[in-house]
C-alpha cells in the first residue's frame, strides 16, 4: 500500500466521518437527544440515490427490468453521458444532495415524534428499533435499493481519468464537510446554539422561558437528519453502489457516537479532532488488516478485532475522560463579557 | 399447526430475554442494549458443547445458565458500577451497554472463527433443528421451552414471595433509597440481577438455534423484538415482559405469516417491522406499558 491512498482513505473518511458526527454532534452534544438511530439519516441518503435518483434515470432513459439489473444499464449509459458532458454528473450530485437532504429532514422531523411523549430511555429505544428496522427491510427487501445484492449508482466523476478519481472525490467531500462545519458554527453560536445547550441541560427551564421544546426538537433533528443524508448521498457515488449493509448500526451510529464522545461533546472543534483521531486508527487497522491477522496469528478476522478495540476505547472514555479530548467552553455572549467587564473594573476601583 | 408452534417457541424465547432486561432495567435503570447478545453467547456455549464434547444442547442448559450469569455480573460489575458511583447520565449508561454489546459482537465473531478453524465445521451460521426429536406431534422444543418458562415462573415466585432476599429485592426495586435505610444492601440486589438476567439469556440464546439460524450479529436483529416485548409490557414490570413476550412473539410470527397468506411470501421479511408496529402502538395508547395501564393496576393490586 502506498502511503499516498492510505493518507487519501484518511482525508477521505475523516470528511465524511465529520459531516456525520457533527450532525450528531448537534443532535446529542448541544441539544441532548439520545439519537440510537443516526444511520437511518445515512441510509436515506443512500436510498435518495440509489432508490430515488436511480428509478428517475430509469424512467429517463427508458430502461426495462428490475432496479438491480436496470440500474447496472443506467449507470453504463450514464457514465457515457457524464463522461462527454461533465455538467451532467455535476447536476446529478447537487440534485442528489437536495433531494437527499429534503427526504433527511422530513424523515427525521417525523423520527422525533415519539419523544414528545417519551423519556430519554425509551426514546433511544425506540429511535434504535425504528432504525434497525429500516435497516433490516432496506437489506433483505430487493425491490427497494436492491436488498443484499445492491444497486450500481452512476459514476458522477465518469469524465475524470481513473487514477486522479479518488482525489477528486476526496476534494468534493473535503469542500462539502468544510461547508457543513462552517455552517453549523455560524448558525450554533446564534442565540439557537445557546436555546439548544438550555434544553440539554434543562427543559423544564426552556419551557419556562415560553420557549417550545418539541418544536426545537424536530428542528434540531431535521437539520441533523438532512445532514447526515448528505453523507449518505456522498459514500453512495463514492463507491458507485447502494447496499444497505453498508449502513450498518456499528459504522454509522456507534461510532459516531465514538466519535462524538472522544472529541467533546458539544465542541465541533473537538469533535473534528475525535474525527481525525477515530479515522486515523480506523484506516491503519484496515489498510493493515492482513498484517495485523499474521502478525498477531488471529485465528480470525482483524475486524473483530476492530469492533472490540472500539468498544473498550468507548468504555474507557465514559469511565475517565467523559469530557473528550477538548473540553466544551462555557458561552461569553457580548453582554455577558461587558458585565464580568464592568464588575471587575468596580472591584479595581475599590482596591 | 407448526407456524403456532414456532410462534410459541419464539415466545417462550423471548419472554426469557425480555424478563432478563425487565429485572435489571428495574434494578439498574438502565435498559441494556447488549442484552441479545448475551443470548448468542449462549448460543455459542451451547454449540461449543455440541462440537467438542458432544452434548445436546438440551443438557447444555445448566452450563449456559451458568455462564451466561457470570457474564452478566462481569458486565454490571466492570463496566456499569463504577460508571453509576461517577453519577453517569442515563444516556451514558446506555452507551456504555451499547459498547458492551459491540465488544460482544467482537468476541462472538471472533470465536466462531476459531471454532470453524478447530473444528473444521461451519460455525459462522448454524442451527440445532436436526438435533431436535419429536414428542407425540410436536417437536421437543415446544416443550423444553415451556417447561423452562414454567420453572422460571415458579422460581421467581418462590423467590420474591417467599423468601426474605426477595422481599429485599422487592423492596429494592420499589424503592432503593428506603431499602438502603431499612438495611438491605441494594448493590447483593442489583449484581443478583444481572446474574438472572444474564443466566435468562444464557438458557434463551442455547435453545434460540432450535427456532432460527444464528449467525455472530443475530444479537442485534433480536435486540428489537426484546425491547418491543419489555415496552409493550411495561419496561417496569416482570409480569409485563411476560404478556408482552407473548404478544410480540405472537404477532411478530402469526401475523407475518397470515399477511404471506394473504400477500404472498415477500411479507415475511417485513416480520420485524410488524413488532415495530407493535411498539410504537403501544408506546402511543400506553406509554407505560399494559402493566402500566390504570385498570390494569387496579386488577393486579
Amino acid at each position: 500500500m502506498s502511503y499516498e491512498y492510505i493518507l487519501m482513505n484518511i482525508a477521505l473518511w475523516f470528511g465524511l466521518y465529520l459531516i456525520v458526527a457533527l450532525s450528531l454532534n448537534v443532535e446529542y452534544g448541544y441539544a441532548g437527544i439520545p439519537n440510537f438511530g443516526r444511520a437511518l439519516a445515512v441510509l436515506v441518503g443512500a436510498f435518495a440515490v440509489g432508490g430515488i435518483v436511480n428509478r428517475v434515470l430509469i424512467m429517463l432513459l427508458n430502461v426495462n427490468g428490475d432496479i438491480v439489473k436496470a440500474s447496472g444499464e443506467v449507470k453504463s449509459l450514464a457514465n457515457i453521458m457524464i463522461a462527454h458532458n461533465p455538467a451532467y454528473g455535476i447536476t446529478l450530485l447537487i440534485i442528489s444532495i437536495i433531494i437527499a437532504a429534503i427526504i433527511g429532514a422530513i424523515i427525521g422531523a417525523l423520527f422525533i415524534l415519539p419523544s414528545a411523549k417519551l423519556s430519554e430511555d425509551y426514546l433511544a429505544i425506540t429511535l434504535l428499533a425504528i432504525s434497525e428496522v429500516a435497516f433490516m427491510v432496506c437489506n433483505y427487501e430487493t425491490k427497494l435499493v436492491g436488498g443484499y445484492y445492491g444497486v450500481s449508482v452512476p459514476d458522477i466523476l465518469a469524465f475524470v481519468p481513473g487514477e486522479k478519481r479518488m482525489l477528486a472525490f476526496v476534494i468534493i467531500i473535503f469542500a462539502t464537510a468544510f461547508l457543513v462545519f462552517l455552517v453549523l458554527n455560524k448558525m450554533l453560536a446564534t442565540p439557537f446554539g445557546r436555546l439548544l445547550k438550555a434544553m440539554r441541560e434543562n427543559e423544564e427551564l426552556v419551557k419556562a422561558y415560553g420557549k417550545d421544546v418539541m418544536r426545537t426538537r424536530i428542528k434540531v433533528v431535521a437539520l441533523g437528519s438532512a445532514i447526515a443524508a448528505i453523507a449518505g448521498v456522498l459514500f453512495s457515488f463514492y463507491s458507485v453502489n447502494v447496499i444497505a449493509r453498508s449502513f450498518n448500526r456499528v459504522e454509522w451510529t456507534f461510532y459516531p457516537f465514538l466519535m462524538v464522545l472522544l472529541g467533546g461533546i458539544g465542541n465541533n472543534i473537538g469533535v473534528t479532532l475525535g474525527v481525525l483521531s477515530f479515522v486515523v486508527v480506523k484506516v491503519l487497522l484496515i489498510t493493515y488488516k492482513y498484517e495485523i491477522k499474521s502478525l498477531l496469528h488471529l485465528p480470525f478476522e482483524s475486524t473483530w478485532l476492530e469492533y472490540i478495540l472500539f468498544g473498550i476505547i468507548m468504555i474507557l472514555i465514559l469511565l475517565y475522560k467523559p469530557e473528550g479530548l477538548i473540553k466544551e467552553k462555557p458561552i461569553f455572549t457580548k453582554p455577558i463579557t461587558e458585565k464580568i467587564g464592568k464588575l471587575d473594573k468596580e472591584k479595581n476601583q475599590k482596591e | 399447526m407448526a407456524v403456532i408452534e414456532g410462534a410459541l417457541v419464539y415466545s417462550n424465547l423471548l419472554i426469557l430475554l425480555s424478563i432478563g432486561l425487565t429485572i435489571t432495567y428495574i434494578t439498574t435503570g438502565v435498559p441494556n442494549f447488549a442484552q441479545g447478545s448475551f443470548a448468542i453467547f449462549g448460543s455459542y456455549a451451547a454449540l461449543t458443547l455440541l462440537l467438542l464434547h458432544n452434548i445436546h444442547p438440551y443438557f447444555a442448559i445448566p452450563i449456559a445458565l451458568v455462564l451466561g450469569g457470570i457474564i452478566g455480573v462481569l458486565i454490571y460489575v466492570i463496566v456499569l458500577k463504577p460508571l453509576i458511583a461517577r453519577g453517569a447520565e442515563i444516556v451514558t449508561l446506555m452507551i456504555a451497554t451499547l459498547a458492551t454489546d459491540l465488544i460482544f459482537l467482537g468476541c462472538i465473531g471472533a470465536y466462531s472463527e476459531y471454532l470453524r478453524s478447530i473444528t473444521k465445521r461451519i460455525t459462522t451460521k448454524f442451527i440445532f433443528t436436526q438435533y431436535d426429536f419429536s414428542i407425540g406431534n410436536f417437536s421437543a422444543i415446544l416443550f423444553v421451552s415451556t417447561l423452562v418458562i414454567v420453572v422460571l415462573l415458579l422460581f421467581l415466585y418462590t423467590l420474591l414471595y417467599k423468601t426474605k432476599f426477595g422481599i429485599a429485592l422487592r423492596a429494592s426495586m420499589e424503592n432503593p433509597a428506603l431499602a438502603e435505610i431499612m438495611g438491605v444492601n441494594v448493590e447483593y440486589t442489583r449484581i443478583f440481577s444481572w446474574f438472572l438476567s444474564g443466566a435468562l439469556s444464557g438458557v434463551a440464546g442455547c435453545l434460540l438455534p432450535f427456532r432460527q439460524e444464528i449467525v455472530p450479529a443475530t444479537g442485534a436483529i433480536i435486540i428489537v423484538s426484546i425491547f418491543a416485548a419489555s415496552i409493550v409490557g411495561g419496561l417496569s414490570s416482570i409480569y409485563g415482559a411476560l404478556i408482552g413476550g407473548y404478544i410480540i412473539g405472537t404477532s411478530e410470527s402469526l401475523v407475518t405469516y397470515a399477511l404471506s397468506k394473504l400477500l404472498g411470501p415477500g411479507v415475511l421479511v417485513y416480520g420485524k417491522v410488524i413488532s415495530l408496529f407493535v411498539l410504537i402502538i403501544a408506546l402511543i395508547v400506553a406509554p407505560r406499558g399494559i402493566m402500566g395501564l390504570k385498570f390494569v393496576r387496579r386488577l393486579t393490586r
